[in-house]
């Protein structure tokens, strides 16, 4: 099965987008005549693959390298790097260029930056004298179709830049890809923001707008509302262990671009350091119908789908069949590669999640909920830390408690910190200095508000049925994300009813309506005030955008907020990256070099 | 205030990042100790920064005496393990009291350190 997702089945048409930077991929590589060594930033081979086959590069005369700082071996007369706008990465561009003309090799140069050029980057190239050798060139890559409905923009430091850096250059990004979305979509009608960054964002897309209408007569816009949220706003979520089938496959396998690496092993395949890749998208139906499910269920579903297979073979062995019955078996069993992979993958986190310490961390992370029992909760954590568990583990339930109490009591505050310095080192003091600046892990300063959000947000939900689910709260057994809760609202009836507990959380919120020029016949004569609502019967659609990152648990929680009855509206998940409490508090903690 | 404030940041990180050269690397955490010290609010940083100097200076002294360089930069609890799974235990008691280590802490770390020396008997009598 291909990594490529098949895309035909998104709400919009997000094969054209793919196709879109295919091509300019692909003219770039034309326009070098000849043989030559296309060497990719590591870090954007990942969207790239999503984009276009290796094979499809090849065709091109293209020899592919990671881009690394030793010297590149390479026969070709021209080199093509395909790199990000960061700095570090033009140290092996320099020294690739150096070495080549200290052996007195003539070749030729071409750098493009993904998705624009910088100055500093050209600034740098241009002192160590190599600038005049390279021809510089673009490739506006601004965002990545994961699935038919998840969209990235791969910028997997948003957070942290805008939370404790102050660095807030990404928003220009986010805000030129939605503008050059609505190029091929139409404007955005309604756009919703929460958190300053979104607001910031919604404030730079319009100016975009002004500067550079989309002058486009399409009628209809495709997309009625943008919903801009950040992940400030919501940062108790991420930092619960998803439950979701997807979800836990990234908590323990990390899912990236829409693939995992694994040991052969867990598949089944007897060879010793072995990796291999399974991609996991809704190209493959079988994932496709469990990857938003409870895990529990999931078990019950693949063992359902083993049995009816076995009851079908039997079947046929003892009597006989029409041909046309023999033709359904033989359909069914082209899934059966699909179902054992599905099968080895669950066996492998069952046996994880069946582990006390993960049930014993599910049942500590929910006493924090509930923010019941502060003084065990404590134990628990220091407990952790004196046992020297994995930091980023640590933290991820620290911050929980902290953020659930607005921050600690100082002496707890203190102490915590101290015991994280001396178990952990030194060092750390800039990875707690980051998370104080962000506002992850304080000293508290006032009264926390969690009790009064848990509440007006109907955040805990008892009795959750992760079988027959009734409530979004069923991908983390009873606790429903605040940031979908939010969406939900912003979706139904505006911000406006919960006025009193939007103020409680981080950040402003803004509502904007651009109305006019989309007013067809139909709105004219009903004179409807509500431009939310489509009134041809189709379903419309909703751009939720996450700056700072999403979950594959809340993903999931908006897939099933849009399958629900009533809901006449289609969800597409923008994000700068997809992260879990993991990945995202990686970006926090201070590496030593 | 700002500006020293934010100065005092920045030297933070450098000051523990540091160079190879131990002896300039303990005076800018002393210096950052002090820098910290000037303001009130980052008391805590300060006492951090004094138990940091104070840790390199006894990894270094332990390197010595034991002729292994595994200490340097690992923290305060891995020094007491390592001490007590090269059988050290004078020298982890000292690092343990140097550095008011609690006792909740200080057993899991000696559990732990038995058990990958799979000293049992050592274990049972704890």
């Amino acid at each position: 099965m291909a990594q490529i997702p098949n895309l035909d089945n998104a709400p919009i048409n997000l094969t054209s987008l793919r196709v879109h930077y295919q091509k300019e991929l692909i003219t770039i590589l034309k326009n070098i005549r000849g043989k030559k060594c296309l060497v990719i930033d590591p870090k954007l081979s990942g969207s790239l693959s999503l984009i276009v086959q290796t094979s499809l590069l090849k065709e091109h005369g293209v020899e592919l390298r990671h881009l690394a700082a030793d010297p590149l071996q390479t026969e070709c007369p021209k080199v093509v790097y395909l790199v990000r706008n960061q700095l570090e990465l033009m140290m092996p561009i320099i020294s690739h260029v150096q070495n080549d003309t200290s052996k007195g090799l003539q070749r030729e140069y071409f750098i493009y930056f993904v998705p624009r050029r910088s100055v500093v980057c050209e600034k740098i190239l241009d002192e160590e004298k190599v600038h005049n050798l390279l021809t510089i060139g673009e490739f506006p890559l601004y965002m990545v179709p994961l699935d038919e409905d998840v969209l990235s923009f791969e910028l997997d430091l948003v957070c942290k830049e805008c939370l404790v850096d102050g660095d807030r250059s990404s928003l220009w990004h986010i805000a030129k890809a939605i503008h050059k979305l609505e190029f091929s979509f139409g404007v955005i009608p309604n756009v919703r923001a929460k958190g300053k960054d979104s607001v910031r964002v919604a404030d730079i897309l319009n100016c975009m707008q002004a500067e550079e209408p989309v002058t486009c007569d399409m009628g209809m816009p495709e997309i009625q509302t943008l919903i801009l949220l950040d992940r400030e706003v919501d940062m108790v979520t991420p930092m619960l262990t998803q439950l979701t089938y997807e979800g836990l496959l990234d908590e323990f396998l990390h899912i990236n671009n829409g693939a995992v690496e694994l040991d052969a092993s867990i598949m089944g395949v007897q060879q010793e350091g072995k990796k291999i890749k399974v991609p996991l998208n809704s190209s493959d139906k079988l994932f496709k119908e469990i990857r938003d499910l409870n895990f529990e269920v999931v078990v019950q579903v693949l063992r359902q789908k083993a049995t009816s297979m076995k009851q079908d073979y039997t079947d046929i062995t003892t009597t006989t069949q029409t041909v046309s019955e023999l033709k359904d078996f033989v359909k069914k069993l082209n899934s059966l590669p699909e179902i054992t992979r599905h099968i080895n993958l669950a066996q492998y986190l069952s046996t994880s999640t069946s582990k006390p310490s993960f049930l014993g961390r599910l049942d500590m992370e929910h006493t924090i909920v509930e923010s019941e029992g502060y003084d065990i909760c404590f134990e628990y954590i220091e407990e952790m830390i004196h046992k020297q568990e994995p930091l980023v583990g640590v933290l991820r339930l620290l911050i929980l408690f902290s953020l659930t109490n607005l921050g600690l009591p100082k002496k707890h505050f203190d102490y915590l910190r101290r015991e994280l310095l001396h178990s952990y080192g030194f060092e750390h003091m800039s990875t707690l200095n980051n998370l104080e600046k962000a506002g992850l892990f304080k000293k508290q300063e006032s009264r926390s508000s969690w009790l009064t959000l848990k509440r007006a947000l109907h955040l805990v939900v008892e009795d959750t049925d992760t079988a027959n689910p009734t409530d979004i709260a069923y991908v983390f057994s009873g606790y429903a994300p605040l940031s979908v809760r939010l969406i939900e609202q912003a979706i139904r009836s505006g911000w406006r009813p919960i006025e009193e507990t939007m103020k409680l959380l981080p950040g402003p919120h803004s509502e904007t309506k651009k109305g006019g020029f989309l007013r067809g016949p139909d709105s004219l004569s009903g004179g409807s005030s509500n431009i939310d609502k489509v009134t041809d019967g189709r379903r419309s659609l909703v751009l939720v955008i996450f700056l700072g990152g999403v979950t594959f648990a809340e993903i999931s929680a908006l897939r099933f907020l849009s399958a629900q009855e009533g809901m006449a509206y289609d969800i597409i998940v923008g994000t700068t990256k997809i992260v879990s409490g993991h990945t995202l508090l990686d970006t926090f903690v201070e590496k030593m070099s | 205030l700002l500006w020293k404030e934010s100065w005092e940041f920045s030297k933070n990180p450098m000051a523990s990042k540091g160079t190879p050269v131990h002896g300039p690397r303990i005076k800018a955490i002393e210096k950052a100790r002090d820098l910290f010290a000037e303001t009130k609010e980052h008391n805590f940083e300060s006492k951090a920064a004094d138990e940091h100097a104070k840790l390199l200076r006894m990894q270094q002294e332990l390197e010595v005496s034991t002729k292994q360089a595994i200490f340097v930069d690992s923290s305060i609890s891995d020094t007491i393990r390592t001490c007590i799974v090269l059988g050290n235990h004078r020298a982890a008691i000292k690092v343990k009291t140097e550095f008011k280590v609690s006792e909740k802490r200080w057993y899991w770390l000696k559990v732990f350190a038995l058990a990958t020396t799979r000293d049992w008997d050592a274990l049972d009598k704890f």
